[in-house]
């Protein structure tokens, strides 16, 4: 069966990607200040 | 050009397109951040107001031209993703909002999209009525006008089976009329003192596309971000009504067919990104995003936010509006000072009065 995921999916996937990567502190706040 | 090698153009593309975005961005972050402790930066204007969003869609709008000058604009243009950046963005934004702020929000947020889509969906699809305009080109219209924008024209263009120049069209307008409003809403809005949650609430019930909204709000305050936000997205949650009564009008009124379209476009069309919001939201509101993974996540908004603007400057082509003629740019004016008006009056009534939000 072929998958096929949206750009709603896409984003929600990155976005949660982000998330746990600032969870377990591989993201600092201090490189990304805006 | 074979398919494959197509493709491969396509991806190179998408690769340099990005990075042009990206690149765009770091200028924008710097430019803030060079005039936002100017106290002063003439004309009386602080350095502060000129938030980010203003920055990124200018340089958007300058690499356009220079691009399209060099004709090498379709060549980059996969990678200019302004949709995808916004919602990444949003479902970030979730992660610094109590979910209790939300419900609050939405309940004045729902009442406040029923009056408003209603009344600006029937008015503009009168007003193209009595302008000519043809049904599918109206109904595109109506529907981007009343809910989001690009989105929503998409939606509609499905439903009623639209001409591709159709929402080219009306993507155009909603570009060029959403890129003005973002700067001059927020000034409109401190000229009069309105308060963050009530400017929040107008700028999500009058801008037209998402990416806007979220622009306007962030240069008038954090509230009024949060707020326009959660306004936006609930007004984004009726696209799929729409495009549902929408298919069942064409369907069966316009073309005259017995059977119906099914009610299943109701989850098709439901933006899918405001459930990752609502989740983010949650784990903010128990506990499980702590301090600094929160200050990191909403630097990382705020860069998804910032490639978006740098995006719609480099998505707007006046080209498209030139073709169209002038009714349907006529229409659009006329029901977009409508809409300013009457969600003015309607966030006011409903946000600073019936259900004030408290942030």
């Amino acid at each position: 069966m072929k998958v096929k995921i949206n750009e709603d999916w896409l984003a929600v996937i990155i976005a949660f990607a982000l998330v746990i990567l600032a969870m377990i502190n591989v993201i600092s706040p201090t490189w990304l200040k805006f | 050009m074979t398919t494959s090698a197509k493709r491969q153009s396509n991806l190179a593309g998408f690769f340099v397109g990005l990075a042009i975005v990206v690149a765009l961005a770091f200028v924008a972050r710097l430019l803030k951040l060079q005039v936002y402790n100017i106290k002063d930066i003439g004309l009386g204007i602080p350095g502060k107001s000129l938030e980010y969003p203003l920055w990124a869609a200018i340089l958007g709008l300058i690499v356009n031209y220079i691009l399209r000058t060099a004709k090498v604009y379709d060549f980059v243009k996969p990678g200019f993703r302004t949709e995808l950046f916004l919602k990444i963005g949003l479902v970030l934004l979730g992660a610094g909002i109590s979910f209790k702020v939300i419900v609050t929000a939405a309940g004045g947020a729902i009442l406040q999209a029923l009056i408003l889509v209603t009344c600006v969906y029937f008015f503009s699809w009168w007003l193209g009525g009595k302008f000519g305009l043809p049904d599918t080109l109206r109904a595109v219209m109506s529907t981007a006008i009343s809910i989001c924008g690009v989105s929503a024209a998409i939606a509609a263009a499905g439903s009623v089976l639209a001409k591709k120049e159709e929402i080219t069209y009306v993507t155009a307008l909603v570009i060029v009329t959403a890129l003005p409003l973002m700067v001059i809403a927020p000034l409109i809005a401190g000229a009069i003192g309105l308060p963050e949650p009530i400017a929040g609430a107008w700028f999500g019930g009058n801008v037209d596309t998402t990416a806007a909204v979220v622009g306007a709000g962030t240069i008038y305050g954090k509230t009024a971000q949060q707020i326009a936000s959660i306004v936006k997205q609930t007004q984004n949650a009726l696209i799929g009504v729409v495009a549902f009564l929408l298919a069942l009008y064409f369907s069966m009124v316009v073309e005259g067919k017995k059977e119906r379209p099914s009610a299943m476009v109701i989850w098709q069309r439901f933006p899918k990104f405001v459930l990752g919001f609502i989740v983010t939201s949650l784990l903010f509101t128990f506990g499980a995003i702590q301090k600094d993974p929160g200050a990191a996540i909403a630097a990382l908004k705020d860069w998804a936010f910032c490639l978006a603007f740098v995006c719609m400057g480099l998505e707007l082509s006046v080209g498209q509006i030139k073709k169209m003629g002038w009714n349907p740019v006529i229409v659009y004016l006329i029901v977009t000072v409508f809409n300013t008006l009457l969600a003015l009056l309607v966030a006011w009534a409903i946000f600073g009065w019936l259900f004030p939000a408290s942030l």
